[in-house]
């Protein structure tokens, strides 16, 4: 660019990101900032017009909340239960779709086929699946002696729970299990040469060479998934409602459940809260993704 | 046979156990889904509760549920709808993210680096956040029940996403062919019109479709702001399937098969691009 042009004020770019900062700035900023301003109210939907400023009402409810206080030990056994399974599953996917071997390509556009389901319809599926009447699962275990009678999956605490996570697990596997496979693909097939020669055991290779190499991307996914299954209602809403009882209220499907009766500034203030709860991880996921963005030039 | 042909071949044989064994996880639950729904449905009463068992294998296999679905359940209605909220979301997206990606990649200008950070920011404030406060707005301008109203509801986290994907194609194309283009005589509007975009159609082909695919499978944002047949989407329909509603087991198997249908479509033909897009791009949900 000439010097010339360097000193009056360029409008164009600005003129570019305009429309996108303005969306963003009306559908996502300014509701952000409303959201935390409802939460020092006590708004209802109902009574919308009559809402009260009530300071830190709200949080000093929570406080006291029993459904609020429980649900930080169940978003966080949801958090673990979806994010370790997954890891747990996709790891040996990803080693498996390394390996050369014939019908590989097919294998892996297979693997893609739970993430291709919408997330409801994946809900919908496991529900039927662990239905007491005509489910799968059911039917397989009666059949192999496991069960004496059909179960009501979903109307068992524990039982729902572990059903909710392999429905998520499932949707969730084949994202991670392309990240991984990706990541594996860049270490240098030199190393594992190297290796052989010294008379490595496979096992060493990859206690030594692959494990090390995949680490730091395993733990950015699980800081990642950790964020997005806070923040996940989809799901559990719809095989349980959060049910049976509170047994499946993360903090993020109580707002919504507090949303859906119309108690909208306790329910900002439980989302506010989880988002607080949260902010450590986020600002290390914006700083990483700034990072790539910015450095680009 | 020598010791290491022998070894070898074990390990074939188990490359292709985990193999099986991986193709049974991820294909086992749609397949039995696909099977309900053509399954002869056995129950003549639709007030009461399906009885039938399991079936592994139906011995005549049926396209009835599907008609039936078509015919019984608004589903061609939400199936509109949905096909509607996600091309516009889409077509937003797409020229917003673009424009913007552009804007970032090839200028250097006073705010660029907060104004950037203000976009990631935005992508990962989450829904669960923005519900109400967009429920309170969408409400006082009429934007409840209104294809629009999905639409921008759904940009929240498409937008940042797909700017975020231009951002990085962009940055892959050399900076020598903006150049010339203006050498000859092209305005930089022109470049991105006539150079940039042409060049792009791979990543636009990505993000458009990746914002396709979340806004057709968006639930939390239908569920809050649609109350009528008129605007609601397919998940809703499957929320209602889940709950027992209607009870008729093998129609709602035909509905699930068929709200999956666009989505595999767009994966089988667009697979490489889409495949790039994900494994370059954190995606949220």
């Amino acid at each position: 660019m000439s010097p010339a042009r360097r000193r009056r004020l360029d409008l164009l770019p600005y003129l570019l990101i305009s429309p996108i900062a303005l969306l963003l700035l009306a559908i996502s900023v300014y509701p952000a900032l409303y959201a935390i301003w409802l939460a020092g109210t006590d708004a209802s939907l109902l009574r919308l017009a009559r809402a009260q400023f009530i300071g830190l009402g709200n949080f000093v409810r929570l406080a006291g909340d029993g459904v609020f206080l429980e649900g930080l030990w169940r978003t966080l056994r949801w958090d673990m239960a979806v994010v370790l399974t997954e890891l747990a599953i996709a790891l040996p996917i990803a080693l498996l779709l390394n390996a050369g071997f014939h019908g590989r390509g097919f294998l892996r556009a297979a693997m893609m086929v739970p993430y291709i389901t919408p997330p409801a319809v994946v809900a919908l599926v496991f529900c039927y699946m662990v239905d007491g009447n005509f489910g799968i699962l059911n039917d397989l275990l009666v059949r192999l002696g496991i069960l004496d009678q059909y179960f009501s999956f979903l109307s068992d605490p524990t039982a729902s729970f572990w059903v909710i996570v392999s429905a998520m697990v499932w949707y969730g596997t084949p994202l991670m299990t392309l990240i991984l496979l990706a990541v594996r693909q860049t270490i240098p097939p030199e190393l594992y040469e190297a290796a052989k020669v010294d008379g490595a055991s496979p096992l060493r290779m990859f206690w030594h060479i692959t494990l090390p190499h995949l680490v730091p991307s395993m733990l950015f996914l699980v800081l990642l998934r950790t964020i997005w299954m806070s923040n996940h209602v989809d799901m559990i809403f719809i095989m349980t409602q959060g049910g049976p009882g509170f047994s499946n209220y993360t903090e993020a499907v109580y707002s919504f459940k507090l949303t859906t009766q119309f108690e909208i500034g306790y329910a900002s203030a439980v989302a506010v809260t989880l988002s607080i709860l949260l902010v450590a991880a986020s600002a290390f996921y914006v700083r990483h993704l700034a990072r790539s963005v910015l450095v680009t030039k | 046979m020598s010791p290491a042909a022998r070894t070898a071949r074990w390990k074939t044989i188990g490359v292709y156990a985990a193999a099986a064994l991986v193709l049974i996880y991820s294909l086992g639950p749609f397949l039995w889904i696909f099977i309900a729904s053509i399954t002869p449905e056995t129950k003549t009463d639709w007030g009461a509760i399906s009885g039938r068992g399991v079936t592994y294998f139906p011995t005549q296999p049926t396209l009835q549920n599907y008609i039936d679905l078509l015919n019984k359940t608004p589903f061609l209605q939400y199936f509109v709808n949905s096909a509607i909220i996600a091309t516009g979301n889409m077509f937003l997206t797409l020229i917003v993210a673009s424009l913007g990606a552009y804007g970032f990649v090839r200028f250097h200008f006073a705010g660029r680096g907060p104004l950037l950070v203000g976009m990631l920011i935005a992508y990962t404030i989450p829904s669960v956040v923005l519900l109400v406060p967009l429920l309170v707005i969408f409400r006082s301008y009429g934007l409840i029940n209104t294809h629009l109203g999905m639409i921008l509801a759904e940009a929240t986290h498409s937008a940042p996403f797909v700017l975020l994907l231009m951002i990085n194609y962009f940055s892959t194309l050399p900076r020598e062919l903006d150049e010339a283009a203006q050498v000859d005589g092209c305005s930089r509007f022109g470049t991105l019109w006539r150079i940039i975009i042409p060049l792009s159609v791979p990543g636009l082909v990505a993000g458009g479709l990746l914002a396709f695919i979340m806004t057709w499978n968006n639930f939390l944002f239908a569920f809050l702001f649609t109350t009528t047949n008129a605007v609601k989407t397919l998940p809703i329909m499957m929320r209602l399937f889940a709950m027992g509603e209607p009870a008729v087991w093998s129609i709602s198997a035909a509905g699930a098969v068929l709200t999956t249908l666009p989505v595999a479509i767009i994966f089988l033909l667009f697979q490489r691009m889409l495949m790039s897009g994900l494994a370059a791009g954190a995606v949220k949900g």
